[in-house]
């Protein structure tokens, strides 16, 4: 299963028709394949960083569905759809991801993925996109070992988020090295404190310990926070 | 026919091992299979922009294979190959392409050559432009029913014609974006180019140049210069 991730420059006078076109129209389109879903609608928190910048997020089933919505978006049923929200946005910048080895989400059910935008709550993620200066491979590995498997220990009142998802970049899509952590925000009081407290890096308490080693392989990396829609089909 | 567009940033100390990693390593590997080719390799040419960058283009028979060569390199055959060329270059951008409706024609992969035979270098200008928002399909046609049959008419004034238009795959790079491959068959033009300002027919009302301009205004050019033994001249 592939993983179409976007980034969305939206105009921001033109910010509410770009979400009423991808809710109302893409969405629905998009799934009339069967082998494609849009996942999340991910708004970038303002005041965060950029204004008026979307995340979205497609799953689709394999090579054929992604080649499939190529052709759908530059000369057949989705050309006009596209057309319009190109008049809705400066750019999109995309780059197809593949889970890693450990990621918890692998594979989808399409089918049981909403296309109706029916309301909900929001949720906010932090999504991590990291570039090692070691290979990726040992990027992914000190993921799992050291910052996945500590957090998974952590007491439930001391956790902020719940990873749902890794990914790395598929080949000749995007930058290499670099990989993504799709985090939800399980703690906004957590969030709180990790935005305004003093960074201390205790090497015998967690996150200090994964600080540090961390260092050894890489020391760049952002982190945004991502709102959901009220009608994203995740959130 | 698909293409992935590599654009490396090469540890200049090991700037000939990178090159042998392509050469020897990744070109007789893609020509085990049937997925895939080598296609281009070229150097970024020093004097014209940043030192040590590389451009690969490798073109890949469809979306199903290009899964299947993603997946080798992530956790398959070719992963060992992937890890030891993270330690050659800084890091790459890449972009997976589709040809433009009037791109010219393109070999099919078993034509190209694998076995890395020498020739001289071939100058290439690597032209990519950004549409205005919703412009995209408007600024393909005008490139294709103008600028590039104005390359091929006798009075061009660059001697160079497309080797291939593209545009970038969904979810596989920036879009609105076009990249136009050309190939130069005399340098004497371009350094013309280089040296001289444009003169009014070429950028005054009616031109290309000046009537484009409805539709773009960002564009950038990369002088690239092909390896000897790259499979494509």
């Amino acid at each position: 299963m592939l993983f179409l991730h976007e980034t969305h420059r939206v105009i921001g006078r033109y910010a509410a028709d770009f979400e009423a076109l991808v809710r109302d129209g893409w969405m629905g389109a998009v799934a009339a394949d069967d082998d494609a879903r849009l996942l999340w609608y991910l708004n970038h928190a303002m005041g965060s960083g950029p204004s008026y910048e979307v995340v979205t997020i497609t799953a689709l089933a394999d090579g054929v569905a992604w080649e499939s919505l190529g052709h759908r978006t530059r000369d057949g049923d989705l050309a006009d759809l596209a057309v319009r929200l190109d008049a809705c946005r400066h750019e999109v910048e995309g780059k197809l991801l593949l889970p890693v080895y450990w990621s918890a989400l692998q594979d989808v059910d399409l089918a049981a993925v909403p296309i109706d935008a029916g309301t909900h709550e929001l949720s906010v993620y932090m999504q991590d996109t990291g570039w090692p200066d070691a290979p990726l491979d040992d990027y992914i590995e000190l993921w799992d070992h050291d910052y996945w498997a500590v957090m998974r220990q952590a007491p439930p009142e001391r956790r902020l988020l719940d990873i749902q998802a890794c990914f790395q970049v598929a080949h000749g899509s995007g930058i290499r090295p670099e990989a993504i952590l799709m985090q939800k925000v399980v703690n906004f009081s957590t969030l709180g404190r990790l935005l305004s407290s003093v960074e201390q890096h205790d090497p015998t308490t967690w996150p200090g310990t994964y600080m540090a080693k961390g260092l050894e392989i890489r020391d760049q990396w952002e982190s945004k926070l991502l709102r959901t829609s009220a009608w994203s089909p995740l959130w | 026919m698909l293409f992935v567009h590599e654009f490396h940033t090469v540890v200049g100390r090991r700037a000939a091992d990178f090159e042998s990693a392509y050469r020897d390593g990744w070109m007789p590997a893609l020509a085990d299979g049937t997925d895939a080719r080598l296609a281009w390799y070229f150097d970024l040419a020093h004097g014209s922009g940043l030192a040590y960058r590389v451009v690969t283009v490798t073109a890949v028979r469809d979306g199903p294979a290009y899964v299947r060569l993603a997946e080798r390199l992530a956790r398959g055959d070719l992963q060992s190959w992937a890890r030891d060329l993270d330690g050659l270059q800084h890091g790459s951008q890449g972009r997976v392409l589709a040809t433009l409706p009037w791109s010219p024609p393109f070999p099919a992969l078993e034509e190209l050559p694998t076995g890395g035979d020498l020739r001289e270098p071939t100058m290439y200008m690597e032209d990519t432009m950004w549409p205005f928002p919703g412009k995209l399909r408007p600024y393909v046609e005008a490139a294709g029913a103008v600028y590039r049959p104005a390359l091929a008419a006798e009075d061009a004034r660059m001697h160079m014609s497309v080797a291939l238009g593209l545009e970038t795959m969904p979810g596989a790079g920036r879009s609105p974006e076009v990249t136009l491959l050309q190939r130069l068959s005399s340098l004497e033009p371009l350094i013309d180019l280089l040296t001289r300002d444009l003169p009014p027919e070429v950028t005054g009302p009616g031109s290309w140049m000046h009537e484009a301009l409805d539709l773009r205004d960002r564009w950038r050019s990369r002088l690239l210069r092909t390896a000897p033994w790259s499979p494509l001249p």
